[in-house]
């Protein structure tokens, strides 16, 4: 029988590359949003699997809702990917972020368990539990140090996860999630303003790019790897949380460097700091240590840094190359 | 001018000692009070109708944890030197049955006053109410301001989502915040649904011959369990620092459950085996096996020490409460509570 998944936040980056993974495994993917139109899922469009889902629209903030989800969905499977994703933003709307991220999560999880308590459920958790970085690599087993109000959500919902879990025998993952990114990732995270600023310089629309703290070292991977994880977890005999990352790290410097380098030009032409970018406590190194999904999940990353950038750069440009050729599609960057 | 301290869950045990105390330091205090269909300030009430000029001085108004318009225009009313927050859904076991609304209160209610502070520019102190229960599962047998944390409820989840937000603002503000790793502490004025509590009313109940049992959960868990009005001079102190800083705050020693109720029906004259049942459904899914604190860090920093140990908290309680039924108390605890605090400052329970 047909296996069915309920995604939430399914108009972002993971929601979408998961709905894809999940529909070529043949399974009836609905999703939820708190907006489903076609520009807010643009996404969807890009990946043309648009029309192969069943959208929903609901707010993480109304328990009816998701409890309707749940009931409507009936699912075998429950992927928690509804955030407000950006820990820069959760300073200046924090009671938002932790209802959405923190209290959201739990909503879900009260919808669950009383509609569908066989439901595997994956929690799309976060390598900011962790805090700022030693550099050294972070397993499972590291104490949490969120630093700001989404990470102290995020911790929230994890921990949730666990006592579930253990209290109630439900089905429950955490993905320790560190960064990944991809053509889909959001204008306002820095891999995608970076490509993005780097196609709109290469074709002349642009002649600067302002960056903040260019010496954070980040571990970077490639999304569509990540809900490959995400599935895998859910797959397992036993329920249990697993660190998901490359265990390499790059500064931010060095992603800009490279991703002029694939549009052939020089990146210290181009730049400016701008302390205004900087995040009130910000996180600085920090590296994953997923010798556990290897272990267990046997998986590991594929797609390494230098072709990463390449992937997103690329696409960018393609992008606004048909843009200003005056094709028109949905995407989230308008022209100023 | 009297200095002006806003406190948040006023009308509990703790906020009802901390007012008496901050009352007697001569601070106007301000609190805010849920609405109900009854007027729930019982144990306000004695200095509501007292003699002294200290009803003058207190001042309560609506107010609710998940109304943030509601906290930024009370704060920006009182305008406080010092805020206390202590307002929770503050019982571990119900905390299973209503996630969502103990995570609004304990969690999420913490930013939203937070963020009023932030909001109106108020220059003031800040008091976290955190708990040992962040500690959970313990990874170390004596816990302290360095042990991780492992929540193991809902309640536990929602505190420690307070604890870190309490620590980012800190942090990326420079607010003037702590937060009180409280270990239990208890007193005459706990609510009855709390394991110490219920043991001691249940014993003042069985002398009276209202009933002949008690219905008890897991008799196992140990705790380290204090004396609350000794509990709500450190938050005071913590806020009369030099600088704001985290602090756990207990005994240092520990007890089950069973020996809370051996000693209990004891000191009665009671065989605790008679009147005491077993009951499943007082069972919490996921429980809490051995808290203890290390308190170095508070008796070294703040020169805070307990002096009411295990025996004489059990003393004072079940005294408090067979007085409450109209029967002679023992009288070993109210003897004691005389001794130890020759100038005490709170109101008789």
């Amino acid at each position: 029988m047909m296996k069915r998944v309920l995604i939430t936040g399914i108009g972002g980056q993971d929601g979408a590359y998961l709905s894809q993974l999940l529909l070529e495994k043949g399974y009836e993917v609905f999703g939820l949003d708190m907006d489903i139109n076609a520009q807010t899922c643009w996404r969807l469009h890009y990946l043309d699997i648009y029309d192969k889902v069943n959208l929903i629209r609901a707010d993480m903030a109304d328990s009816k809702a998701l409890l309707d989800a749940v009931k409507k969905s009936s699912p075998d499977e429950i992927y928690n990917l509804a955030a407000h994703s950006s820990p820069g933003s959760s300073f200046r709307l924090p009671v938002e972020c932790g209802e959405i991220t923190g209290l959201g999560f739990i909503r879900l999880l009260e919808a669950a368990r009383e509609a569908s308590p066989q439901a595997k459920i994956f929690q799309a958790s976060t390598r900011d539990l962790f805090g700022a970085g030693d550099g050294s690599a972070y397993n499972e087993d590291r104490p949490y140090k969120p630093s700001n109000p989404y990470a102290a959500a995020k911790l929230y919902a994890h921990w949730m996860a666990r006592i579930y879990r253990n209290s109630y025998g439900m089905f429950i993952c955490n993905g320790i999630m560190f960064n990944h990114e991809s053509p889909l990732r959001g204008i306002e995270f820095v891999t995608r303003k970076i490509s993005d600023a780097v196609a709109r310089i290469s074709l002349g629309k642009e002649s600067r790019l302002a960056l903040g703290n260019i010496d954070a070292k980040i571990d970077w991977g490639y999304a569509p790897e990540y809900m490959q994880a995400a599935w895998q977890m859910l797959q397992q005999d036993a329920p249990d949380d697993y660190v998901i990352a490359t265990g390499q790290v790059h500064s931010v410097k060095e992603f800009t460097r490279r991703a002029f380098q694939v549009a052939g030009l020089t990146w210290s032409d181009y730049i400016e700091s701008d302390a205004g970018l900087l995040r009130p406590s910000d996180v600085v190194i920090q590296k994953g240590d997923f010798a556990k999904a290897r272990a267990r999940l046997s998986w590991k990353p594929q797609v390494e840094f230098n072709r990463l950038v390449e992937i997103m750069v690329e696409e960018d440009l393609r992008r606004w190359k048909r843009h200003l050729s005056g094709e028109r599609f949905p995407w989230d960057v308008n022209e100023k | 001018m009297a200095k002006k301290a806003f406190i948040t869950g006023i009308t509990g045990q703790d906020g009802s000692y901390l007012a008496e105390l901050l009352l007697c330091k001569g601070y106007e205090v301000h609190g805010i009070v849920r609405r109900a269909s009854t007027f729930h300030t019982t144990r306000l009430d004695h200095i509501k109708f007292g003699a002294d000029d200290k009803k003058e001085r207190l001042f309560l108004y609506y107010g609710d944890m998940t109304d943030s318009s509601n906290l930024n225009r009370v704060l920006e009313k009182v305008q406080p030197d010092e805020i206390y927050n202590l307002a929770a859904q503050s019982h571990v076991q119900i905390s299973f049955e209503v996630p969502e609304y103990s995570a609004e209160v304990d969690g999420i209610g913490v930013l939203r006053l937070l963020d009023a502070i932030r909001e109106t520019k108020l220059k003031t102190r800040f008091y976290q109410a955190s708990s040992s229960e962040l500690f959970g599962k313990v990874a170390e047998k004596i816990q302290s301001e360095r042990t991780p944390f492992y929540p193991r409820s809902p309640y536990a989840a929602a505190k420690l989502f307070g604890y870190w937000i309490v620590v980012n603002y800190r942090e990326a503000y420079n607010l003037f915040a702590c937060n009180g790793i409280l270990f239990n502490h208890e007193s005459p004025r706990r609510g009855e649904n709390f394991v110490t509590r219920k043991v001691t009313s249940g014993i003042a109940q069985i002398m009276a011959g209202k009933t002949d049992h008690i219905s008890m959960g897991n008799m196992d868990a140990q705790r380290d369990w204090g004396f609350a009005p000794e509990y709500v001079e450190v938050m005071w102190k913590m806020l009369q620092a030099e600088g704001p800083a985290d602090y756990v705050v207990g005994t240092g020693c520990k007890h089950s459950v069973k020996e809370f109720i051996e000693s209990a029906f004891a000191y009665v004259g009671l065989d605790w085996h008679k009147h005491v049942r077993q009951d499943a459904r007082f069972l919490r899914p996921t429980e809490v096996d051995e808290l203890r604190a290390d308190p170095s860090k508070v008796a070294r920093e703040l020169g805070w020490k307990p002096n009411v140990g295990f025996e004489e908290l059990v003393m004072i309680m079940v005294d408090a409460d067979m007085r409450a039924l109209g029967l002679k108390p023992v009288g070993k605890g109210d003897k004691f509570l005389k001794e130890a605090f020759p100038s005490r400052w709170w109101g008789i329970d």
